[in-house]
């Protein structure tokens, strides 16, 4: 299918989201669109999607104008999307899911599962996608649940596919097997439009790179355009992509945790045993594919999650089963995984999201109640010093785009007297000027003297802020490695398997 | 802005699951040792099967039960032990629902046969079987109707809490209609009209307005509450023609009625009652085995995925929830039609008992059937224990059924799931 979009522009009040945008998708071809958050690229999706209506311009398909009043007018034009947050019932099949909406049915109203599971076989052999139709989505790892998500769209007969962020959620092992799956459909004659911020990936599968910024196309490129010309693009400005840091000075060590076992919601150890050193002055970054402990094993050292056995000290002290409070008390900054969940609260203001940690500390409260005069003061030296673009400190913290809410948070952990810092997924979702802000406040930290502890998934970001790497499998550390090492070694260990030069 | 609902999933660690199991075992314990061992070798329990109203026509007969009452209370208590050590040594997790289940209808018949010994001072001298079953019979109906409104409505993920206020509506408007043309069948047409009504302000209020839907439920029973007794002081008083507190008339059905216990409980009922029977299966077919029945749960799960597809969130809701007040309503024509004359408040919570049943059922028709045949034994039970002279109150036995509510929502027995996007109003962005 051939897609073009003309001049399509989408005004929300006073904000242009997308502002006269071209676009042309040949067949057989993966279009990437670039741009950071907040650029405009969702809301062109969901106009090309039938979400949203445009106020200006056209979409053509195979030269033909069509108009896209619904969703269900896209799919039945053969536009299929794989959203960023899927769009499957988690308690259904694979086949209830895939099905949904487009049923066949025998007499009575009764679902056909029979031919439903024939419909997902074919579609499945025919493009190698394996899964198996009865079993419930919610059992399925992510990889797979994306998979369900592709398999939904190609069997409404899609022609064109739209992948938000789809790696967004990925390990590099199923970042690495959806590339391929792209490259598949495409060589059967489907399009498909991708939409990411990463630049790796970007250069890597795309045929043709469009970037946006600001809700207008800056250009469109081939993918031999350089990474730094990518960034500066999308970003309007030089960015330095690689992380500035000089050799670490490590000192004594600040945060331990030895032998430490903590079961999960469902009781399982998932931390089984785990001994980690994290000295004043080093960064240690803990990489591994999601789910193999690390969430719990912040959480356990935080404070968040009860510790079964072993202990965690802190500057010498054990505050292992301390409440949070004493923890933070005690010097650790926390900067939560879910910044949303667990590191915010967006329905407050920037200023008192900013205290959050300290609200019953002097200067911030005096005699059980709030100074808020002082809350209001450090807010706006906070919002200044950390370049949080907010239209206000009494705004919501809603309000601000995810960068700049990480931002605030990392302000409010690095604004007091630290012993060490643990940051869960630091950067995730953030676009490549705020990643570049928070690794140099992370950096910075170190340089302080401080221990820090960083755990992402991304294994980039582990390679390239990490002093030290360990890396996690199954609720144990398989090695603690040099930065150096190759990619490849650390993938083994992230899987489980001990290369023969880490030993 | 949609919240992400978080998991919900309600699943209690290996020591709650432990606790649960001893805690069974302790009531076998105390059936045994505190109600059977003691009473003595001379106490016996009578069971009788012979319905109350035979009018017409008795089922074939059966002889009286005489059952030693220390021994059976042993055997009983036994079986309880056995069902908390299963739960014990298999470490059930989602079976432990159904095993406090079981145990709590083996305690109340312990509780009888303890009761009913002679000598000793009840008032009855035996058990009456088929009495229970067919008193019970009526009130899980009642029961049944409003579970089956809350399933409809909240598989679409709206929280009707209203049940008790369409209750009360069909109530008074099935009362007045029959008093007015003697004719049960317009009577549940006004219910199931009545009814609907109400779903649609609860769905309008929720739907269009995003509304916290359990707000709007309490405002529309209190608001239902109020008027019905105003209407019943300025209307029914002076116009009493208007609630003659007829009671619908049994449809036997000829052959099948003839069997003992069963006959009665199901085959000798009103037409309330096979109605109720047919809706519990074309519930449960329409809403695990249709197309239409994938859509709503697909709205009640993830209603953005629903919409993804061009499924309408808000029309099915709708509909749903309008289906869900007419059950309800004719639920209230029903309950009219056992009852007799409208009094303010004469639902008195069997609304909410509805709720906590269908909770208790996993927002299943099936699970939601046995869970208000459990709470309408025990409401029976605990309106006519008295004259057993049981040291126990009504008020006390009518806490059971929400006793169990919060341990089951609270994840203190098996686990509760409910619709994911239950309760959540929906907004495209």
């Amino acid at each position: 299918m051939r897609l073009e979009l003309r001049g399509i522009t989408k005004k929300f009040g006073s904000l242009t989201a997308n502002d006269r945008i071209d676009l042309v998708v040949e067949p057989g071809q993966i279009h990437c669109l670039l741009g950071e958050n907040g650029a405009g690229k969702s809301t062109l999706m969901n106009v090309l999607f039938g979400l949203l209506q445009a106020d200006e311009g056209e979409i053509l398909i195979d030269g033909e104008p069509v108009r896209l009043a619904n969703s269900g007018d896209a799919v039945r034009r053969g536009i299929g999307m794989v959203h960023q947050h899927f769009m499957l019932v988690p308690v259904f099949s694979v086949a209830e899911n895939v099905v949904l909406g487009f049923e066949p049915t025998r007499s009575l109203d009764r679902l056909d599962y029979a031919r439903a599971r024939e419909d997902i076989r074919s579609v499945s052999r025919e493009f190698g996608l394996e899964v198996d139709p009865d079993v419930t989505v919610e059992s399925l790892p992510i990889g797979l649940q994306q998979r369900v998500e592709i398999i939904k769209a190609l069997g409404h007969d899609a022609q064109l596919l739209i992948l938000d962020e789809p790696t967004a959620v990925l390990t590099p092992q199923e970042a690495d097997a959806l590339m391929a799956i792209m490259r598949s459909l495409t060589a059967t004659g489907k399009s498909i439009l991708f939409i990411s911020h990463k630049l790796k990936e970007v250069r890597h599968v795309s045929d043709v790179i469009t970037v946006i910024r600001a809700g207008r196309v800056i250009g469109t490129v081939p993918p031999t355009a350089s990474e730094n010309e990518l960034a500066a693009m999308m970003v309007g400005r030089e960015v330095s992509l690689v992380v500035d840091k000089t050799a670490a000075a490590p000192r004594e060590p600040v945060l331990e945790v030895r032998d430490l076992v903590v079961r999960d919601d469902r009781g399982l150890a998932v931390v089984d045993g785990v001994s980690l050193a994290v000295r004043a002055g080093e960064i240690v970054a803990l990489a591994g594919v999601q789910g193999n402990g690390q969430t719990e094993l912040v959480e356990a050292i935080t404070g968040l999650r009860h510790v079964e056995s072993g202990s965690v000290l802190l500057g010498g002290r054990d505050v292992t089963n301390r409440s949070p409070r004493e923890i933070l008390d005690a010097g650790l900054g926390h900067i939560p995984e879910d910044r949303q969940r667990d590191g915010a609260v967006l329905s407050m203001s920037v200023a008192d999201n900013l205290v959050l940690n300290t609200p019953r500390r002097a200067p911030f409260a005096r005699h059980g109640t709030r100074n808020l005069r002082a809350v209001r003061d450090n807010a706006e030296t906070q919002v200044e010093s950390f370049d949080v673009r907010t239209s206000s400190v009494d705004a919501p913290l809603s309000s601000l785009s995810g960068g700049n809410q990480q931002k605030v948070i990392v302000a409010r952990e690095l604004s007091r007297p630290l012993e060490a810092l643990v940051a869960s997924q630091p950067t995730r979702g953030l676009d490549v000027g705020s990643i570049e802000y928070v690794h140099r406040e992370i950096v910075r930290v170190r340089d302080e003297g401080h221990a820090v502890l960083i755990v992402s998934s991304e294994l980039d970001e582990v390679m390239a802020l990490g002093d030290r790497v360990a890396v996690m499998f199954q609720g144990r550390i398989t090695g603690v490695v040099d930065p150096s090492t190759s990619r490849e070694d650390v993938g083994l260990l992230m899987t489980g398997s001990t290369p023969a030069e880490s030993r | 802005m949609t919240t992400v609902a978080a998991d919900v999933t309600v699943r209690p660690p290996l020591g709650r699951t432990q606790a649960i199991g001893w805690f069974v075992v302790v009531v076998g314990l105390f059936t045994v040792f505190g109600m059977g061992v003691g009473t003595g070798s001379a106490p016996h329990s009578t069971l009788t099967f012979t319905p109350i109203d035979v009018s017409h026509g008795a089922p074939w007969h059966l002889g009286n039960l005489t059952l030693p009452t220390e021994w059976t209370l042993v055997l009983l208590g036994a079986l309880i032990v056995a069902l908390g050590a299963e739960v014990l040594v298999r470490r059930l997790v989602k079976g432990a629902m159904v095993r406090v289940g079981l145990m709590a209808i083996v305690f109340l018949v312990a509780v009888l046969v303890w009761a009913s010994r002679q000598p000793g001072p009840s008032q009855v001298p035996f058990i009456n079987v088929t009495a229970i079953l067919v008193g019970s019979a009526a009130i899980t109906m009642i029961l049944i109707y409003g579970s089956l409104s809350g399933i409809l409505c909240e598989r679409a993920g709206v929280v009707n809490i209203a049940i008790e206020g369409q209750f009360l509506g069909g109530y008074l408007v099935g009362e007045m209609i029959d008093s007015a043309t003697n004719n049960w069948l317009l009577a549940t047409v006004g219910g199931l009209v009545i009814g609907a009504l109400m779903g649609w302000l609860l769905a309008f209020l929720a739907i269009r307005y995003l509304s916290d839907q359990i707000i709007v439920g309490v405002v529309i029973v209190t608001m239902f509450t109020g008027l019905s007794s105003y209407f019943n002081s300025w209307v029914l008083t002076p116009y009493p023609n208007l609630n003659n507190g007829n009671i619908a008339s049994n449809l036997a059905i000829p052959g099948l009625m003839k069997i003992p216990i069963i006959g009665p409980t199901f085959f000798d009922e009103t037409g309330f009652f096979y109605l109720m029977m047919i809706l519990v299966g074309l519930v449960s077919f329409a809403l695990f085995k249709t197309r239409w029945g994938l859509r709503v749960r697909a709205v009640g799960e993830h209603p953005q995925a629903a919409a993804s597809v061009g499924i309408s969130v808000e029309r099915t809701r709708y509909v749903n929830v309008i289906l869900g007040g007419a059950v309800a309503g004719v639920g209230g024509v029903a309950f009219a039609a056992i009852q007799g004359q409208f009094t303010p408040s004469i639902t008195s919570g069997f609304g909410y008992i509805a709720l906590a049943a269908m909770i208790f059922g996993r927002w299943r028709p099936s699970g939601a059937v046995a869970a208000c045949t459990l709470f309408g034994v025990s409401a029976y039970l605990a309106y006519n224990l008295q004259s057993y002279q049981v040291p126990i109150s009504t008020e006390i036995l009518l806490m059971f059924p929400y006793l169990i509510t919060i341990a089951v929502s609270a994840g203190l027995v098996g686990r509760v799931r409910p619709p994911a996007a239950d309760g959540i109003p929906y907004s495209r962005e």
